[in-house]
């Protein structure tokens, strides 16, 4: 083979032909992009989900994607689930979209907040909604940020595992020490202080979500040293967590998806949700009714996006001392979810380790 | 003290076979950064084989074969193709990481941890706190002993050793080092399948992407800081494991009264000061490949 070709399959291609080849391919790809956004806005009101972590996670991005094909066959209209791996692309493609004529793009977490500041302002005719956010001041008009109280779900987490506990020593790990999670562990500390004072959480972080291997080193460590009842909260490293309870006697988890019961059925005994696709289908309804503000929105315990279950399996396959315990605490747990729902019981958002 | 003796055995191992790979490679003149994609792709095939067939020994030996395979790719690119090996290293990093996430979506339909009906065995709870040792375990430290008899006395070692260090002696009296450099990385994806198995089969019985999250890298590491000498890196690798398991258990004692992310980084902060450490004691790190000087 000469120089001046290169081996494409079994034909001979010129270097000349192979670049110019690949350009079109790229140029083409570049002017498609629109050109299917305003073939699908034509159609209706193109409703987008830009989410900023893959889906297929068996979690939250699958969980928003269900709910938005599902409101999207009962309202007709078309969608498009746009998967932003590079946060150097995501003003880009929301001005595509929004250029395009998109009628409401959903975003994802906290690092879309600069992105969709940039690119709103200029876009007045479309409705953009950030899931998992913090609020913006001053807001925007056609921005609606959308905050989750996951902490309430934790404080009825650490309620729920100081009253079946019976060594009193309860654990929390976290995949990164972030805010949020901070705050889930002050609140499982705060709820089994109410419970009694001999009852202690340790807490510790694996420093990934992706670490089921340390997840499994970080709980032998915490059920070693007397604890029985760790909270979950590391998306994959929770995996190893919940393998370790099953290598002894006496250990319990609570997870944070329902799809990790069946990885316990005898040591998952519940769970903290975060409803994010019900709570995807709430705003992008909200955002069609016609009545659509900008603003900040918060969900928690009182309208269900957050909350704190228990698991069907654990209670038919779990150590029958346990379950009994369970089932005894359930009324106190369900007593606080409605306290703090009718703000007679206040758990603060304390982010400070 | 067995607790902790356990601990460290079950995080160590898996990396402590990975690093076995890194020092053949090294020894063989070969700079291989494809430790983490070796490592990842050996703990997912080991997960899906076994998930799908039903067979622990078959996941392992899946987990073999696409180590080898990987490793044999390492060698066309850098030995036919005359690739730079350490960037040919990150490629296939970076293939495994990625080829492994591509793979699950593409066998389930999604990214979520894919678990195995079965683990690697184990001694069993007759053994008390050891029981949770795997077969893999056990066979770590005579695994690195037999490395070490291969390659300081046996001719096969010998000759690897002057391929790696003088290729153009080497080659003088009839040894050839590109043939021994496939050796090395072929025996080594063998030992990388085993730790990605160890790491995935070994008591987790689970494959989540990104899983082996930096260990591939960390075994390279200790292949430096033990001067390419099997007992070295093991050692390594154990100490490396130490200041992890101490890492957390400083978390769980002084995490109320010491930063967290400083005790995160001690693993890390670690391997650093354990490779500027060795540098000084052989006074000065290596520079370059033995082929590279070589070209």
């Amino acid at each position: 083979m000469r120089d001046d070709h290169t081996r494409l399959g079994a034909l001979p291609v010129s270097r000349r032909q192979a670049i110019l080849a690949g350009g079109a391919a790229v140029g083409l790809g570049v002017l498609g992009l629109p050109l299917i956004g305003e073939q699908a806005f034509a159609a209706g009101k193109l409703v987008a989900l830009v989410h900023t972590q893959a889906a297929g996670d068996d979690g939250p991005i699958d969980d928003m994607i269900a709910h938005l094909k599902a409101l999207s066959k009962e309202k007709d209209f078309p969608i498009r689930a746009i998967y932003a791996a590079d946060p150097s692309t995501y003003q880009s493609i929301l001005t595509t979209l929004a250029k395009a004529g998109a009628g409401i793009i959903v975003t994802t977490f906290n690092e879309m907040a600069d992105p969709l500041k940039a690119v709103a302002p200029a876009y007045p005719d479309t409705k953009f909604v950030q899931l998992y956010a913090d609020p913006f001041n001053p807001t925007i008009p056609n921005i609606l940020t959308v905050e989750y109280q996951a902490h309430y779900g934790m404080y009825l987490a650490g309620l729920f595992g100081a009253k079946i506990s019976q060594s009193q020593r309860l654990g929390y790990i976290g995949g990164v020490s972030l805010p949020g999670l901070n705050a889930d562990l002050n609140a499982m500390k705060a709820a089994a202080a109410s419970v009694s004072i001999n009852a202690k959480v340790k807490g510790a972080f694996a420093g990934s979500f992706q670490d089921p291997a340390k997840g499994r080193e970080i709980a032998n460590q915490l059920f070693s040293s007397g604890v029985d009842f760790i909270q979950t909260d590391g998306a994959a490293t929770d995996a190893g967590v919940i393998r370790a309870a099953g290598e002894g006697g006496n250990r319990i988890v609570s997870a944070v998806f329902r799809t990790q019961f069946k990885l316990g059925p005898k040591t998952v005994a519940a769970s903290v949700l975060v409803n994010f696709g019900q709570s995807l289908t709430d705003q992008v309804n909200f955002a069609l009714s016609g009545t659509f503000a900008g603003g900040h929105h918060v969900s928690n315990l009182a309208d269900g996006i957050i909350d704190f279950v228990p698991s069907p399996l654990f209670m038919a396959n779990g150590p029958a001392d346990y379950v009994m315990r369970a089932k005894a605490a359930w009324p106190a747990v369900d007593a606080a979810k409605q306290e703090i729902i009718q703000g007679s019981l206040k758990v603060p958002f304390d982010t400070k380790l | 003290m067995i607790s902790l003796v356990v601990a460290v055995l079950r995080e160590a191992t898996p990396m402590i076979y990975v690093a076995m790979a890194g020092m053949l490679a090294q020894r063989a003149g070969v700079w291989n950064l494809g430790l983490e994609g070796l490592m990842i792709t050996g703990a997912c095939a080991g997960v899906v084989i076994t998930e799908r067939v039903g067979s622990v020994l078959a996941g392992v030996a899946g987990a073999v074969l696409f180590s080898v395979l990987l490793s044999v790719l390492l060698w066309v690119v850098i030995e036919k193709l005359r690739a730079n090996p350490i960037i040919a290293g990150l490629g296939l990093t970076g293939l495994g990481l990625s080829g492994t996430d591509l793979a699950i979506q593409a066998i389930y339909g999604s990214e979520a941890a894919v678990t195995a009906p079965a683990g690697i065995p184990t001694l069993g709870p007759a053994y008390g706190i050891l029981g949770v040792l795997d077969v893999l375990v056990l066979l770590m430290p005579f695994t690195v002993l037999a490395l070490w008899v291969l390659l300081r006395r046996t001719r096969f070692g010998l000759r690897l050793a002057a391929c790696g260090e003088h290729p153009f002696a080497a080659r003088s009296v009839g040894a050839d080092p590109g043939r021994m450099r496939l050796l090395a990385l072929v025996l080594g994806g063998v030992l990388a399948g085993l730790g990605g198995a160890d790491l995935s089969l070994g008591g987790l019985q689970i494959f989540s992407i990104n899983m082996t999250a930096g260990r591939g890298f960390m075994a390279f590491a200790a292949v430096i800081f033990g001067a390419a000498h099997p007992l070295g890196t093991t050692l390594a690798v154990l100490f490396f494991s130490l200041v992890e398991y101490l890492g957390i258990k400083a978390q769980l004692v002084f995490g109320e009264n010491a930063p967290r992310d400083f005790i995160l980084m001690l693993p890390y902060l670690a391997t650093v000061l354990g490779i500027w450490i060795s540098a000084r004691l052989r006074g000065g790190a290596v520079v370059n490949s033995a082929e590279l000087r070589d070209s």
